[in-house]
């Protein structure tokens, strides 16, 4: 059986690789993102309460919602899990190294195949309408017109925010450039519906991609990225960030040269699952805030 | 005297390994009843009856005198906006269905408490509730110290009550 999600919530990690690289980014955000584990704690630190009945109100109330399927919980946690490719081998290798010290990618270039610029590409992409579909799946489509479903979205903050920094610096910046919006979606108006498929990345997740067939999920996803690009290019823009920039701290935590950012950036997309990570806890976070107002 | 020894080693490793042992499993959750109930066949939080949540969203306070609303979750029976102000979030709003959850309408049978003539209660030391037509519950929760149970009171009266009262007859 699947895991409940106060035991998702509690096991969740408080220091391995996904958590120093999420903490890096935190000059980008500052202050956004703590890294609240533990379900107890995140209903404490999401309402307010201290109270012990209460609190006990809440999560059971919480844990009701996530365990009604029809309420689109259990396919959001899906979908940040299932877009998060890691491969435990590596993780397992990585954690060898002594706890403190700079991992030197050097020593995992033979275990890494970075991936071409197009698959690269796509892999952008589909987190990006991943994202979008977590959220309609968690909240619904909030407001009654378009411009309340806008505001929704771009009032983006805590971990959900660093979830978007991590997908523009890890998956935007260092593998594709300053340029990964503009080479994203001119890569996906170019793609045919077959090449989609085969992408491993999409082909995880299709089923709940909207758009009926590859065609119209293709359609979907440039759509997507085309609504998107306007808040996220002002937001890069705004905050000076360049590959250059989001390299530097992550220079503390893996050993690399500038002229392996392929390989860097594979190697971060098996070693971290910083959707999942950040994807239970925003989740964890609206069944809160829902079942504290429900109850 | 060698025998002696070896008994309390034996007492003493036994006694170790029973603690060991213990600490080794987690305790049970809090929350291990209601998962267990909660994934029975048949077991659903939301019931086909309720209200969607959609149908809530015109009766939130509208947005005034610098305050912002934004609407932050519809899902069937829920709706949810937060009250922000330059910048700053200040309380969470939100019309839920008590057809979903009958111990959130219960709470209000013994109150004496009133908002614009509805039944009320304070809810731990952030929330505070009415319920309409003996179904809709009102909420609004405090996000921040400066947001007393004052404005709590003060804003769910700025809810188009009486309306929300109509959808209950309809």
């Amino acid at each position: 059986m699947n895991k409940p999600i106060f035991q998702l919530v509690d096991e969740l990690p408080t220091n391995n690789l996904t958590t120093k690289v999420l903490g890096m980014l935190d000059f980008v955000v500052p202050g956004e993102w703590n890294n609240l584990v533990g379900f107890d704690n995140t209903i404490r630190a999401v309402t307010g309460e201290t109270d012990e009945s209460l609190i006990q109100q809440i999560g059971e109330r919480a844990v009701q919602l996530y365990n009604d399927s029809s309420q689109g919980y259990q396919r959001a946690l899906w979908l940040y899990q299932t877009v998060d490719v890691s491969d435990k081998v590596l993780a397992s290798g990585i954690l060898a190294n002594k706890v403190g010290e700079t991992i030197p990618l050097l020593g995992f270039l033979g275990h890494i195949t970075p991936q071409a610029q197009k698959a690269q590409t796509i892999d952008f992409a589909t987190k990006l309408v991943v994202e979008v579909v977590a959220f309609c799946q968690i909240n619904g489509i909030p407001g009654d017109s378009i411009g309340d479903f806008v505001a929704s979205l771009a009032d983006y903050s805590g971990e959900s925010l660093m979830r978007i920094v991590a997908l523009i610096s890890l998956d935007g910046l260092i593998p594709l450039g300053p340029r990964f919006l503009d080479q994203a979606l001119s890569t996906i108006s170019a793609l045919n519906p077959h090449e989609l498929e085969s992408n491993q990345t999409f082909k995880s997740v299709s089923s709940l991609i909207p758009g009926g067939n590859s065609a119209g999920q293709l359609n979907f996803i440039g759509t997507s990225i085309d609504s998107v690009k306007g808040w996220m290019s002002g937001f890069v823009s705004e905050r000076g960030l360049t590959p250059q920039s989001v390299l530097a701290p992550l220079k503390g935590i893996v050993d690399f040269s500038e002229d392996k950012l392929d390989y860097l950036a594979a190697f971060l997309d098996i070693s971290t699952n910083y959707y999942e990570h950040t994807g239970t806890q925003t989740l964890a976070r609206r069944l809160i805030e829902r079942a504290v107002a429900e109850i | 005297m060698l025998i002696q020894f070896r008994k309390s080693l034996l007492v003493f490793l036994s006694v170790a390994l029973l603690l060991l042992t213990s600490c080794a499993s987690a305790p049970p959750s809090r929350y291990q009843a209601v998962q267990k109930e909660s994934t029975q066949k048949g077991a659903s939080a939301v019931v086909r009856e309720s209200q969607s949540g959609g149908s809530f969203n015109r009766f939130f306070p509208p947005e005034q005198d610098g305050y912002k609303r934004i609407y932050t979750q519809e899902k069937k029976g829920f709706a949810e906006a937060k009250l922000s102000k330059e910048g700053k979030e200040l309380a969470v709003m939100s019309i839920s269905d008590t057809l979903n959850l009958p111990t959130a309408k219960a709470k209000f049978a013994n109150s004496a408490q009133k908002i614009a003539g509805y039944p009320a209660v304070e809810q731990g030391s952030t929330a505070t509730a009415l319920l309409v037509g003996d179904r809709y519950q009102v909420k609004v929760l405090s996000r921040n110290p400066s947001f007393t149970a004052a404005d709590r009171a003060s804003w769910l009266e700025r809810f188009k009550l009486s309306e929300l009262a109509k959808l209950v007859k309809s």
